[in-house]
Parts: structure tokens; C-alpha cells; sequence
């Protein structure tokens, strides 16, 4: 995806060099730019390029038939499932949830793990570990974590004089509960990233800033934040680009039950292409996720080009 | 505006110490330069007064308050920092109304204020930029323009001009002498330039090893230096330092010079060794025959107004400025005259300068305060 990132940033500055290049120049540019844009045709345009052409095509391996052109057949299918929609609002909800989510954890991890602390390297330590852990084992921690019977967050519950609550049986508590297990796991990357453009901030802004008479809020809202601006844009797209392919989380917790109550987008591909064999249709869903993370990545790239 | 005074400040990190107690008065609209060699405890020591380090032991007073405990914020001060430390991403103005605004001020008061500091230091043109498309001398005016505005009792530079090229170093050198005279504030100026100290200072602090060597006004630290390391640290080319011996009411040196001790006389003994310090710009071409310098000339180096002359004398290496048409040539032997009055003579163990006695009593055997 970071390729995609490139990709849209050096369209950008392509357009703003133009102007300022004579004819000659622009030659030379496109010269020295052409290997480049070859490597990305063929690591980019051309798997997109092929997923495209298959969701333009009835392609099923189970009925053992040649693909055949259908043109946009796929895709009018697709507006009328309601299970697209269903996995398609789910993975819109993930997002808008656990996206803010994981920045304010992350942001609050990465200035606990920027304090001057005498020894700085176990906090920083224990930031990484989540994100060290592969995603299907922290589905499996977390399932049993919320498990009924004999999980710890009823005990704990219990202990408080609350209810039990039977996670798993309640769409509702069943997205809470990978919602929060998606936010532990991704907080930790979140800050990684935004602990780096902390620790860019020279400390003597700081120093000034104390010098001038602002306190510690005012110097986080008027220094520390506008100035983690590209860190935490950067942090967005990436965050939410993998929240928006939320697959190991759910699909380990809980398939994406009940119902459907916590499939997403993700999900559905993999079991139209893995479980059905249905390329044609998967490829569909695919290049609507891929259409999706575009828009976003190009909203935010917006975002912070204003900024500058 | 207001007096600062250190009595005792020490500052340690761990089991190091790195200022060893430093007693200092500066007085109400008076610019005093920390001076010394790097890694001295300057910053360190400005840092406490700021508020930005803690004070390990002693008592800092601002105005009639004891500040130790205080935070920045609350000691009245602005500090122009070494890079600058300008919010990169508010612009000139904002910059400098930040201060202002982050204690209440009215607007259109920042605004006067920022515009009228603006004028003062030719940036007014400059307010809605931000630092990065600025120059090196810009974004230093705009630092002091920052300190300016808060109008505070006591203002602290430390190294501001040690990121500007030589020329601009000279030019903003002159302004911010200009503008202690026109806004007449307390300054306290950290500096490793020893040309800056004496440019600035109604007084030098000279500081070694976190502590203060010498405190006097400009002249002072350059006619009557009260170590080896001041006279060597204060003036350029350096002092030249000459081992001799005390005989008959002269220091003899090598290859047969001599100068006269004069009232030293008095409390050195012949045999005794001495350290001879004479600066370059004290040599004098005609020998008067009772203060001769002879050396033999190594290399010679015309200045245009003036020619530096290096010299060795048994083995010491020696500069000499000259007129700028006197021109020896290397190997050739000199023999240069000197002022009495000019010479400084030094215990080459504890390299404090000798005083005749009166002033030895009177003063100690510590520095000549002010
Ligand atoms: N935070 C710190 N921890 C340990 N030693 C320090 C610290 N800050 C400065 N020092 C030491 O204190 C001494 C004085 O530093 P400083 O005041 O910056 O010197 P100067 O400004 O005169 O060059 C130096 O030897 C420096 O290494
Ligand atoms: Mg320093």
C-alpha cells in the first residue's frame, strides 16, 4: 500500500514541477522518471490491471466452465447482496471505530513511551509487543478472553458485582468485543509511529514555549499536535487502510457470526474466492475494497497537502 | 527591569558537577557575558537562571524574589536560544505574539507590540512567514524579536549569534549592543567568543571548569588578568607566555632578553621562576634596552593594517604584531622592545598573576572584582 502512497504523493509533485519546467527539462524528467514507473506498473497496475479484468468475467471453479466476459454483471450482483452490504457496513464501522480508537491509544502510549524515563527501552519494549504478535493469535487470545465461561473479562465483570455477559451469542457484544481486540493490537503501531515524530520535535520548542508561559496543555494543543501533523497522517492512512482488509480478527473470533453480524468486507472475498471458488465475484468485492482504500488514501493525502 | 543574583549556584548531574559555585551580582540594566571555553557550565548556568534546569544548591534571586523553586514562567524572563527554537510551524508573528497571547494580553496591545518590535529589528516585513523561509540572520531577529515583545525583568541570550556567518556575527553583534542601550534591560549573554565579551559587557564573567575564574569589566579582564588562562582566553592572537627567571629586579629570559618587575621586585627572589606574559599587540620595534624580547622568526604573516611576526625564544613560540610594513625574514634573529607597564608576570605553578603587594592585599590573591 505504501506504493500507492508514493504513487499518489509523486503524481502531486509531478504536476507542481511542470509548471516550473521548460520543454528540454521535461524530457530529461521523463527519462529519469521512466524506470520508476515501469517497477510500479508492474508491481501495482498490473495485479490491479488483472483483478479488474476477472471481475469483468464469470469465472467460477466449481462449475468448471470457461471464463466468459460479462461485463459489469458481477458488480450488479453484488449491489444487490445483501450480504456485500451487511460485510460492507460492518467494515465501515470497524473503521470509523477502531481507527480513532487506536490513534488516541496510540497517541497516549507513544507520550507515555516518550516521557523521560530512567530506563526507557522496557516501555518502549512493551509498546512493540502487540504489534509483534501475528493477528489470528491475537484473535485467539481475545476469544478467550471474552469467552463466557471461563474467560477473564467475565470474571472481572463478575468480581464488580456485574452480569455475565455471553459475548459471542449478541451481535452487538460481539463486535464491542473485536472492536476492542482490534484497537489493543493496532494502538501499539499507531504509536511506533507516532513515538518517531515525537522525538523529531527539537526539546528546546518545548523549553521556549515553558520560557513563553504556556503550560503543558497548551504546549501539547500548540506544539506537540500541529507539529505530529504528517505522523499522524501517516498513521491514519496505514490504519486505515488494514482496518478497512479486517479479516484475522473476526474471522478468528468469531466467523463473522452471529449471522453476519461481524463479517466484513474481507471476509466475504475470501469466501466467495476460497471457500466458493467464485473468482469472478471475488474479484468484484476485491476491486470495491480497492476503490474504497483509494478514496480514502487520497482524501487524507488532501488533507495533509492543505496543511502545508 | 531588575538585578539577578547567584550566591553559591551549583548544578550537578548525577555525582558530576558541573557549575561549582558561582556567586554573581548583576545589577538592574547591566549586560554581563558568561564567557569560556566550551563544556564550561555557560548554558548550564543560564539554563538555572531560566528556570529550565534545576538548582542543585545556592539561591537565584530575580528582582527582590528568591526564584529557585519557580518555573520559567513565573521568573519573568526571555531567552533567545542557541538554534532559535521558533515554532516551525506558526508564522513571524505569530511567533512573536505567542508569548503574549498564552498570558492574556489584549489584542490589539500583541499587535502594537509585535509590529513596534518588528520595526526595531527591520523584520517588519517578514511577520507572515514561517521560520523555514527565512535566513539565518532573519530567524535570529526574529528570536530576539520574540524576547523583545515579552518586555520581561531579565533577558538571557545563549550564543545567539553562534550560527550566523562571520560578517552577520559583527553586524547583529552591534544591534543587540544598540539594543541594550535603547531598551536598557537587565541582559545576562553566554558566549564562547571572547570578542563578543568584550564588544558587549559592562562586565565579563570568565568561567572555567563550572567556575569563575575572573569577574571585571572588559578592561579589566584584558589589562589586569588574574590567571594564565584569562590573559590566554581574553584577546587575540592569544598572550604570548615566556618562562624566565627572577634576577637582580628582572625576569631573564632565554637568548638574553630581560624585562624589568618593577614593583614585583618586591616579593620575588632571584632564582625564583616566573612566567613572562606579553600580548602580541604590546611588542614594541624600537628596543628600549631594558625590556628586550630576542627570538629568532619563524614565519611572518602580513595582515594588511598590521603583520603578525611568530618568533620562537629558547624553544617558545612567540607572536609579535608589528607594523604592517615591518617584514623580517624567517631565521632571521629579533630583538623586540616591550612596556613595562605591559608585562604580566606569572606564578607558573598556581598561573595566577603576581600583583605588587598593596593591590595583592587589597584584593587577595583571588581575581580583582569590580
Ligand atoms: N543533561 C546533562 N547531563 C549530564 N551532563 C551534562 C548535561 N548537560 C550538560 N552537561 C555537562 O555539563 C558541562 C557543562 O555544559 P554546558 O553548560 O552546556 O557548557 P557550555 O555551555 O559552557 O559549553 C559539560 O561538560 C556537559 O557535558
Ligand atoms: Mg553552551
Amino acid at each position: 500500500m505504501s506504493g500507492a502512497v508514493h504513487s499518489a504523493l509523486r503524481l502531486k509533485q509531478r504536476r507542481d514541477w511542470a509548471s516550473f519546467m521548460d520543454p528540454s527539462d521535461r524530457a530529461l524528467a521523463f527519462w529519469l522518471l521512466a524506470p520508476t514507473a515501469i517497477l510500479l506498473l508492474l508491481i501495482i497496475v498490473y495485479p490491479v490491471g488483472r483483478l479488474v479484468w476477472t471481475s469483468l468475467h464469470n469465472l467460477s471453479l466449481t462449475s468448471g466452465l470457461p471464463a466468459e466476459f460479462v461485463g459489469l454483471e458481477n458488480f450488479e450482483i453484488m449491489l444487490d447482496d445483501p450480504i456485500f452490504w451487511a460485510a460492507l457496513w460492518n467494515t465501515v464501522l470497524i473503521t470509523i471505530i477502531t481507527v480513532p480508537g487506536a490513534l488516541l491509544v496510540g497517541l497516549g502510549l507513544a507520550l507515555l513511551a516518550n516521557l523521560p524515563f530512567r530506563y526507557r527501552w522496557p516501555v518502549r519494549l512493551s509498546l512493540l509487543v502487540p504489534w509483534a504478535l501475528p493477528l489470528s493469535f491475537v484473535g485467539l487470545i481475545f476469544a478467550w478472553f471474552f469467552q463466557s465461561q471461563y474467560g477473564v473479562v467475565n470474571d472481572i465483570l463478575m468480581r464488580f458485582g456485574l452480569p455475565r455477559i455471553i459475548w459471542f451469542n449478541s451481535p452487538e457484544w460481539s463486535f464491542t468485543a473485536i472492536c476492542l481486540a482490534i484497537i489493543w493490537k493496532t494502538s501499539s503501531f499507531v504509536g511506533l509511529i507516532l513515538l518517531a515524530g515525537l522525538q523529531t520535535i527539537p526539546r528546546s520548542l518545548y523549553e521556549a514555549a515553558d520560557v513563553d508561559g504556556a503550560g503543558r496543555l497548551r504546549q501539547f494543543f500548540e506544539i506537540t499536535l500541529p507539529l505530529l501533523k504528517p505522523a499522524i497522517v501517516v498513521a491514519l492512512i496505514f490504519r486505515t487502510i488494514t482496518a478497512l482488509q479486517t479479516f484475522d480478527i473476526p474471522y478468528t473470533m468469531t466467523r463473522g457470526g452471529p449471522g453476519t453480524s461481524t463479517a466484513t468486507l474481507a471476509m466475504y472475498i475470501h469466501q466467495n474466492t476460497v471457500s466458493f471458488l467464485d473468482l469472478g465475484y471475488g474479484s468484484a468485492l476485491a476491486v470495491a475494497m480497492f476503490v474504497l482504500s483509494m478514496g480514502v488514501t487520497v482524501i487524507y493525502l488532501r488533507m495533509m497537502g492543505k496543511g502545508h | 527591569m531588575a538585578s539577578v543574583k547567584l550566591e553559591g549556584i551549583r548544578k550537578s548531574y548525577g555525582a558530576v558537577e558541573v557549575v561549582k559555585g558561582i556567586d554573581l551580582e548583576v545589577a538592574d540594566k547591566e549586560l554581563v557575558v558568561l564567557v569560556g571555553p566550551s563544556g564550561c557550565g555557560k548554558s548550564t548556568t543560564l539554563r538555572m537562571i531560566a528556570g529550565l534546569e534545576s538548582i542543585t544548591a545556592g539561591t537565584l534571586t530575580i528582582g527582590d524574589r528568591t526564584v529557585n523553586g519557580l518555573p520559567p514562567r513565573e521568573r519573568d524572563i526571555a531567552m533567545v536560544f542557541q538554534d532559535y527554537a521558533l515554532y516551525p510551524h506558526k508564522t513571524v508573528y505569530e511567533n512573536m505574539a505567542f508569548g503574549l497571547k498564552v498570558r492574556n494580553h489584549p489584542r490589539h496591545e500583541i499587535d502594537s507590540r509585535v509590529k513596534q518590535a518588528a520595526e526595531t529589528l527591520g523584520i517588519a516585513h517578514l511577520l507572515d512567514r514561517k521560520p523555514s523561509q527565512l535566513s539565518g540572520g532573519q530567524r535570529q531577529r526574529v528570536a530576539m524579536g520574540r524576547a523583545i515583545v515579552r518586555r520581561p525583568q531579565v533577558f538571557l541570550f545563549d550564543e545567539p549569534l553562534s550560527n550566523l556567518d562571520a560578517k552577520l556575527r559583527g553586524q547583529v553583534r552591534t544591534e543587540i549592543k544598540k539594543l541594550h542601550q535603547d531598551i536598557a534591560a537587565t541582559i545576562i549573554y553566554v558566549t564562547h567568543d571572547q570578542v563578543e565579551a568584550m564588544t558587549l559587557a559592562d562586565r565579563i564573567v570568565v568561567m572555567r571548569n563550572g567556575e569563575i575564574e575572573q569577574l571585571g569589566t572588559p578592561d579589566d579582564v584584558y589589562n589586569t588578568p588574574a590567571t594564565m588562562f584569562v590573559a590566554s582566553f581574553i584577546g587575540a592572537p592569544a598572550m604570548n607566555f615566556l618562562s624566565a627567571t627572577v634576577s637582580g629586579g628582572h625576569a631573564r629570559l632565554a637568548e638574553g632578553g630581560r624585562v624589568p618587575l618593577g614593583a614585583l621586585a618586591a616579593i620575588l627572589s632571584d632564582g625564583d621562576k616566573v612566567k613572562v606574559g606579553i600580548r602580541p599587540e604590546h611588542f614594541l620595534e624600537e628596543s628600549n634596552g631594558d625590556c628586550t624580547v630576542t627570538g629568532t622568526v619563524q614565519v611572518v604573516e602580513p595582515l594588511g593594517a598590521d603583520t603578525l611576526v611568530h618568533f620562537t625564544v629558547g624553544g617558545e613560540t612567540m607572536t609579535a604584531r608589528v607594523a604592517a610594513q615591518t617584514r623580517p625574514a624567517p631565521g632571521t634573529r629579533v630583538t623586540l622592545g616591550c612596556d613595562p607597564a605591559r608585562i604580566h608576570i606569572f606564578d607558573p605553578v598556581s598561573e595566577r598573576a603576581y600583583r605588587p603587594q598593596a593591590a595583592q592585599e587589597r584584593h587577595g590573591s583571588m581575581a580583582v572584582e569590580a
